[in-house]
């Protein structure tokens, strides 16, 4: 599987899930309509896989290209960050087996 | 030098004496900083500018501390014992498992039963004996994790719960040890070195905690274990080696002066502006998806979190909370919720299952069968529910079951409909591996009417597969 930005058509973001986070959406990664503001992500990732907020996303990680972002401190900054068309969104939930 | 003592014998003499930066081994008047052999040994890394002399140094007189002795830390024992790191200490209170073998590869079928940190101490000793193990044939606990961490310069959390990774990494910013973390499951791994450089809570320029990048522990009903739900050996013994490279650099970067804190008026301009520089470069999450294109991401962490509870100035982790038990880190992590109680009449034991089989099995009694062979719906995963199956049952994995809404308006799922279909006299016998996810089920099928208004029963056969295995029928096969 592709997963790389450039197949990416010009109005939509990537987002790549791993861990729990693929075993709910059942796909290691999928495009979406940008833009989105970051504090926006889990209202609209949580509607379209019911439960997804509280099982996963609360607990993860998030980045945008290869960094990591804030959620909580996004929410409380208007200017915040805003995932823009091209974007590699990645949900990371911890893991903690070894 | 004519002393009376014939050389070889000497030679021994010095070679048992080689210990610490500033003994040297004499022979012909010359002194060097490292033993014949260990020139020998670590040639192949003493040539790279990377260790060197003085890196090599470092390893020797460095401690390593590895909790967990399984899938991460047996490879990543090995390596830092290959390399010559002075001291590792190991902590687990397991035993070796027959299932364990595919990936830990320290332990070896002879060693099933032995605890993991004999059978770990036993393999490094053969591997290099200049290395000193410490076992520590314990589980990790706020009890203990202090006395036991202290102890060392560089600390490897190879566990696999997240009660005791939120641990560790407290502990280690308390004690102020460098933390290399790794986990991995399935196909995935993740690595990342925390705590580094580790200063005082409060002090910005340290490296961020496990806290400061997961404030929120997952809930605890979806974390998954090895046992549950898989992993490849060598996806996990990647992140075990990565985890042993990254030890290594953590030990050959070490400067002195951050042993030995030098007072503020010695610090000059420059030294300031390193610390700076220090500041500006979050560590890194590697991201191993080996299933993946690419199989490796970098993700550029966040510094430390300014209202983090470990390492931030308004921390409420202490030494003594943790000692006080006041940090209860299994309740913080939550405790996966017991099973739905189901009522006795909703259950049945693998004994009268098996006889309940048997009963439909014997074809006529007075002319007629004594009852139909019933329906048996195994909710394992398919993959599991192919490796082995009790004769006749139907599989719907619980994944199936469990995602599907009972308030969803609209057409119900092919398999509700299917169940559905069923004679309301034929009671459905729920099993799976272990027998938690059957009773779910059995719960689940009542939110989706599937009795029938109680017309039909449901029934969990109580301890699953395992029981069957253990009380039925020896031979079904352990996975």
């Amino acid at each position: 599987m592709s997963i790389s930005s450039s197949d990416t058509p010009s109005t939509y973001f990537t987002i790549l899930y791993f861990a729990a986070a693929s075993d709910i959406t059942k796909k290691r990664s999928e495009t979406l309509t940008a833009p989105v503001h970051v504090s926006q992500l889990f209202t609209l990732l949580d509607k379209k896989y019911p439960g997804l907020k509280d099982k996963v996303l609360c607990s993860s990680a998030i980045t945008v290209n290869l960094e990591y972002v804030d959620v909580d401190e996004s929410m409380s900054d208007e200017e915040g960050l805003v995932i823009k068309a091209g974007d590699e969104v990645a949900i990371i939930p911890p893991v903690s087996s070894g | 030098m004519n002393d009376g003592v014939p050389d070889d014998v000497k030679n021994e003499i010095f070679a048992a004496l080689r210990f610490g930066d500033g003994e040297v081994e004499r022979k012909g008047g010359r002194e060097w900083p490292l033993s014949g052999d260990e020139y020998r040994r670590y040639g192949r890394q003493l040539i790279m500018p990377e260790v060197g002399l003085a890196g090599q140094m470092k390893l020797k007189n460095a401690s390593v501390l590895i909790v967990g002795v399984g899938g991460l830390g047996c490879p990543a024992a090995a390596y830092l014992a290959g390399a010559g790191v002075g001291t590792i200490g190991l902590v687990d209170a397991d035993d070796v498992e027959v299932s364990n073998l595919h990936r830990q590869i320290l332990h070896g079928t002879a060693k099933v039963g032995m605890s993991k940190v004999e059978s770990a101490v036993l393999y490094i000793n053969g591997l290099n004996d200049e290395v000193q193990c410490i076992p520590h044939h314990e589980r990790i606990f706020p009890e203990n994790a202090l006395g036991i961490i202290s102890q060392y310069d560089v600390v490897l959390d190879c566990t696999d719960t997240p009660a005791s990774r939120y641990l560790i990494s407290d502990s280690c910013v308390l004690l102020r040890k460098p933390l290399v973390s790794a986990s991995a499951l399935r196909t995935e791994g993740q690595l990342m070195v925390l705590n580094n450089p580790p200063r005082p809570a409060g002090d910005v320029h340290g490296g961020p905690c496990y806290r400061c990048i997961f404030p929120k522990p997952p809930p605890a009903a979806s974390v998954v274990t090895c046992g549950e739900g898989g992993i490849l050996g060598p996806v996990v013994g990647t992140m075990g080696v990565l985890q042993s490279l990254e030890a290594l650099k953590v030990i050959i970067a070490t400067s002195s002066e951050e042993d030995t804190p030098m007072e503020l008026d010695e610090i000059d301009a420059q030294q300031q502006q390193q610390q700076q520089r220090k500041k500006a470069d979050p560590p890194n999450l590697l991201l191993f998806s080996s299933f993946s294109k690419p199989m490796f991401r970098s993700i550029r962490l966040r510094s430390r979190r300014a209202d983090c509870a470990a390492c931030s100035a308004q921390a409420s982790v202490t030494v003594e909370s943790l000692n006080s038990g006041s940090l209860d880190y299994v309740q913080f992590c939550g405790v996966s919720s017991p099973v739905a109680a189901l009522q006795p009449s909703e259950r049945i034991s693998v004994k009268s299952f098996a006889q309940l089989i048997a009963d439909s099995e014997q074809e006529v009694h007075f002319g007629r069968p004594l009852a139909a062979p019933p329906v048996v719906l195994d909710v394992r995963e398919k993959v599991q529910f192919d490796l082995c199956s009790l004769k006749g049952s139907i599989n719907i994995p619980y994944s199936v079951i469990s995602s599907t809404d009972p308030s969803a308006t609209g057409p119900s799922a092919t398999w509700v409909d299917e169940l559905r279909r069923i004679p309301l006299d034929q009671a459905l016998y729920i099993i799976c591996r272990l027998g938690n996810d059957s009773q779910l089920t059995v719960k689940r099928f009542r939110e989706l009417a599937l009795d029938e208004g109680g017309r039909r029963r449901i029934v969990d056969v109580a301890g699953g597969l395992k029981a069957w295995r253990d009380k039925v029928d020896r031979d079904f096969p352990e996975y």
